[in-house]
């Protein structure tokens, strides 16, 4: 048994948590001490982590890279060159037609942190070149 | 916030406005539990009876959308009993004047028909507030979610200025935030006006800085806001949009409006971890690594970083979300790389002087640090403007207030009654994760709530837990009623992670001026009852099932 | 006087941490991925209503009415606890009637009867009368009480009982003082 402290993925309260694995499988969650959350959990943080083990409850996880060739066909599932080489070559491109301000990027302020967060507004900043960057603080 | 969230316990005076800390964050309730335990006065300003109304001192059930009008005769009292003050006024902050002479006319007596309560509570609970030798105040979307947010946000702020309730333990201002990262994506500068660590983009000298960092030129004109982005699409100035982490397509106000903004753009590039009902409309999708799957560093709400382990490895063919930005950038001729999460961190202390001092060693294992840290062996910060130094250009508070404006769209005969948006525990955001979890979504499932007044429900002849429809001009919905004596007449409240009954389908796209923020909190719907309840259960059951079945199919590819 | 499980309303926040705690805890297998929505019968439920909001459960009554009233002897009172042999109960629901707390919820659910032959397999109803048995079967004591984040479920012990009781009586005996006129 292994435990792993994490921070709770919903909300702002910053509560630390261990995760608890076996043999490299998620079976649950603890508090920890954390200085906002003083060894105590809510519902979400107690029971909110299954998600991981991909559950099909709501939805699946993603776990190709996918691409949609035009806008009527269906999206397929490719290599990850191949989506990449897709994804660059449209931006590239709509950024030579209309300029670096005709793309909007947004950040997440969920799960993928703060060094996330940092590359992407560097990649929208030096890389395409536009401030249009922003994220769902308001929802 | 500038304060923390642990000194909650340490005030005297907790007023709480527009945040239902129970349902949004229950362990911040747990602080406001310890408060009163220690013998804090609470007092709440919320419509709805929520759990913190329950145990207050004095609760304000206020109107929807009086929130300024309210704020504007806590001011009035101030000044007209004198209760505020003066020598930090006149030592900290400016414009006082023209304070006093917006408020003038916002009596007690005055704001009682537009706010419902009684000049006399209204007097008693900014009492209560200004003689605390301690005041803190907490607010949530309640505040923020209207077409007029700034104002209030500064007006609340103008309150604990005029009382001096600023620069120390257990007082200052609280803004919840919402989401478990949403203080580290400000902090990241995800935002259109400003990089890393809140340096404006427009400021010469900053950029230069940057510019020498990054090693390219870079914009010195701010970027548009995503609540703009629909106008930038319709006038053809938006093509692309690359979306990380995010569901908009759920989340949004107005959905059906944004549904059209995102099939209007040549591409649509969606990173994410699930298949949501956004990453379904995508032209590329990249599958990226969950928390629990990676190492990062987190900003909670009170500006504390902490960091976060990895504990089970990722899906074989789903890369790290600054991988994928790293292999974008390379492809488009800007060759980035990076070995770790510390090595991206270390140059985010390097250009943000207030994270400076925040290394990965100071963050081992339960510990924090909270910014501003400028140094490494300055020990982080837990409550803002000490000595009442102000963040502003000349180092003093701002006072300030505004006349009220009344929400946009009223009530009417065809749509008589107001609809807000709020939150329930169990359940978040676009509940991409927690409609994932087991024990979740048999607490609630679809197609949610409508919570209503048993007398509204009587009017339209409605028992509790029937199926029945909402509809604004915007959409309409099936959801299920919660009649509930806690909420007001004329008001019902939806939750907004429903897929069936997605109340974002209902409301409005009017913004605040300078935020940009939706008023999430106010439109106007009908009630429609629903005779059929066989038909209407079957009907949700239906709908779900075809759209998890086509959100599957679309996952594997076999549409 | 015997032990049990009580909540305070004054520190109840509503957020139903206790009934999956409860729920899990009385799984054969205690962890999330055994978890069943189907079989989601918490011992002790949440109330919510225009004054109050807190979990009402079993007070494990001395002179438990539950007990008195079961036609076939299911329930019975040992160690200071009210408990229920479900091999016993047929689901009559006399208990629930009983129960001045509500605190008794008779559930039943299609369990496939054991046969010798697959031939034979067939479905019957199993009836259980549900309540708090202070997660007598877990070495750390009541599941609820442990995960509740504002601390407002605590096992009251008989000492504390007395102690408490003690208390009020000196406040009594205090106020009955300043009531009397001199």
């Amino acid at each position: 048994m292994k435990k792993t402290i994490t921070v709770c993925p919903y909300c702002g309260t910053g509560c630390k948590l261990n995760l608890i694995t076996e043999n490299g499988k998620l079976v649950g969650a603890e508090p920890a001490d954390g200085r906002t959350n003083e060894g105590d959990l809510c519902l979400k943080g107690y029971y909110g982590w299954d998600f991981l083990n991909d559950t099909n409850l709501l939805t699946p996880r993603l776990k190709h890279p996918m691409i949609r060739r035009t806008k009527e066909s269906n999206l397929e599932i490719v290599s990850w060159d191949e989506a990449i080489k897709f994804a660059s070559d449209k931006l590239s491109s709509i950024k030579k037609r209309f300029g670096a301000d005709s793309i909007m990027t947004t950040g997440s302020a969920r799960g993928p942190g703060n060094e996330a967060n940092y590359v992407m507004q560097k990649f929208a900043r030096a890389v395409i070149g536009t401030n249009n960057v922003d994220h769902c603080a308001r929802v | 916030m500038s304060n923390s969230i642990t000194e909650i316990q340490e005030t005297k005076c907790l007023f709480v406005f527009g945040y239902n800390a129970a349902d949004s964050h229950p362990i911040v309730a747990k602080h406001i539990l310890k408060a009163k335990a220690n013998g804090a006065k609470v007092i709440v300003c919320d419509p709805r009876m929520v759990e913190t109304a329950r145990i207050a001192d004095q609760w304000l059930p206020l109107k929807n959308g009086s929130n300024m009008a309210l704020i504007n005769a806590f001011a009035n009292v101030l000044i007209e009993e004198g209760l505020y003050d003066s020598e930090f006024v006149a030592l900290h902050a400016d414009h006082f004047e023209e304070y006093c002479e917006t408020v003038k006319k916002y009596t007690p007596e005055y704001v009682e028909t537009i706010t419902g309560l009684k000049a006399e509570e209204i007097r008693q609970a900014i009492r209560t507030y200004a003689n605390a030798s301690e005041s803190m105040i907490l607010w949530g979307m309640g505040v923020t979610q209207y077409g007029q947010a700034v104002d209030v946000v500064k007006g609340l702020a103008s309150l604990a200025v005029m009382t001096g309730n600023f620069g120390r333990r257990g007082v200052g201002v609280g803004p919840v935030r919402g989401q478990n990262n949403v203080q580290g994506t400000c902090d990241m500068g995800m935002l259109p006006n400003v990089y890393p660590g809140y340096q404006n983009v427009d400021d010469d000298e900053v950029r230069a800085k940057f510019e020498k960092a990054w090693g390219v030129p870079l914009s010195p004109t701010p970027g548009y806001t995503l609540t703009t982005l629909g106008h930038r699409v319709k006038d053809g100035t938006c093509k692309a949009y690359y979306i990380f982490g995010e569901d908009p397509a759920q989340t949004e106000a107005d959905l059906a409006h944004l549904r059209k903004t995102l099939r209007g753009m040549e591409l649509v590039i969606v990173q994410d971890i699930f298949m949501t009902q956004t990453a379904e409309m995508a032209d590329v999708i990249f599958p990226a690594t969950s928390w629990g799957e990676h190492e990062c560093v987190y900003s909670s709400a009170d500006r504390g970083f902490q960091r976060s382990f990895q504990a089970i490895n990722p899906p074989e063919n789903v890369k790290h979300d600054w991988e994928i930005f790293c292999l974008m950038a390379t492809a488009m001729g800007y060759p980035m790389s990076y070995r770790n999460t510390e090595e991206i961190w270390d140059e985010v202390r390097s250009i943000a002087p207030l994270f400076a001092g925040a290394t990965y060693e100071k963050m081992e294992g339960l510990k924090t640090v909270q910014w501003p840290c400028p140094t490494v062996d300055h020990p982080g910060t837990s409550f803002l403007f000490e000595g009442a130094k102000f963040t502003t250009p000349n180092g003093r508070a701002q006072l300030f207030a505004s006349e009220w404006r009344p929400p946009l769209e009223q009530p009417d005969e065809e749509y008589p009654l107001v609809l807000s948006t709020v939150r329930e525990v169990g359940h978040y955001s676009c509940r991409s994760m927690t409609g994932n979890c087991s024990a979740l979504q048999t607490l609630a499932d679809e197609p949610g709530y409508v919570q209503m007044h048993p007398d509204d429900a009587r009017a339209l002849g409605l028992r509790d837990q029937q199926l029945v429809w909402v509809a604004s001009r915007r959409g309409k919905v099936i959801t299920r009623a919660a009649v509930n004596e806690r909420v007001n007449m004329g008001v019902v409240y939806m939750t907004y992670q429903w897929w069936i009954g997605a109340c974002n389908e209902l409301t409005i796209e009017h913004l605040d001026p300078i935020s940009f923020t939706p008023e999430y909190k106010y439109c106007a719907v009908n009630i429609e009852v629903i005779k059929d309840q066989t038909w209407a259960e079957n009907y949700v059951q239906t709908e779900y099932s075809a759209l998890k079945a086509k959100l599957r199919k679309t996952a594997s590819a076999t549409l | 006087m015997n032990r049990f499980v009580f909540a305070d309303p004054n520190q109840c926040i509503g957020c139903r941490t206790c009934e999956v705690a409860c729920v899990l805890s009385h799984q054969d297998d205690n962890r999330i991925s055994a978890f069943d929505p189907t079989r989601f019968y918490p011992r002790l439920t949440l109330v919510r209503n225009g004054q109050v909001t807190t979990p009402i459960m079993c007070r494990q009554c001395e002179d438990a009415p539950c007990a008195q009233v079961c036609p076939n002897n299911a329930i019975y009172r040992e160690n200071g606890q009210v408990h229920v042999i479900q091999e016993r109960c047929i689901g009559c629901k006399t208990c629930a009637v009983a129960c001045p707390f509500g605190a008794m919820n008779v559930v039943a659910y299609p369990v496939e009867r054991k046969s010798t032959s697959t031939l034979f397999a067939m479905n019957t109803i199993k009836a259980q009368a549900l309540k708090c048995d202070l997660c007598d079967h877990r070495q750390q004591g009541p599941a609820c009480v442990e995960v509740c984040p504002t601390n407002a479920l605590r096992i009251i012990e008989p000492e504390e009982m007395n102690k408490l009781n003690q208390q009020k009586r000196q406040e009594a005996a205090v106020a009955a003082l300043s009531g009397v006129p001199l």
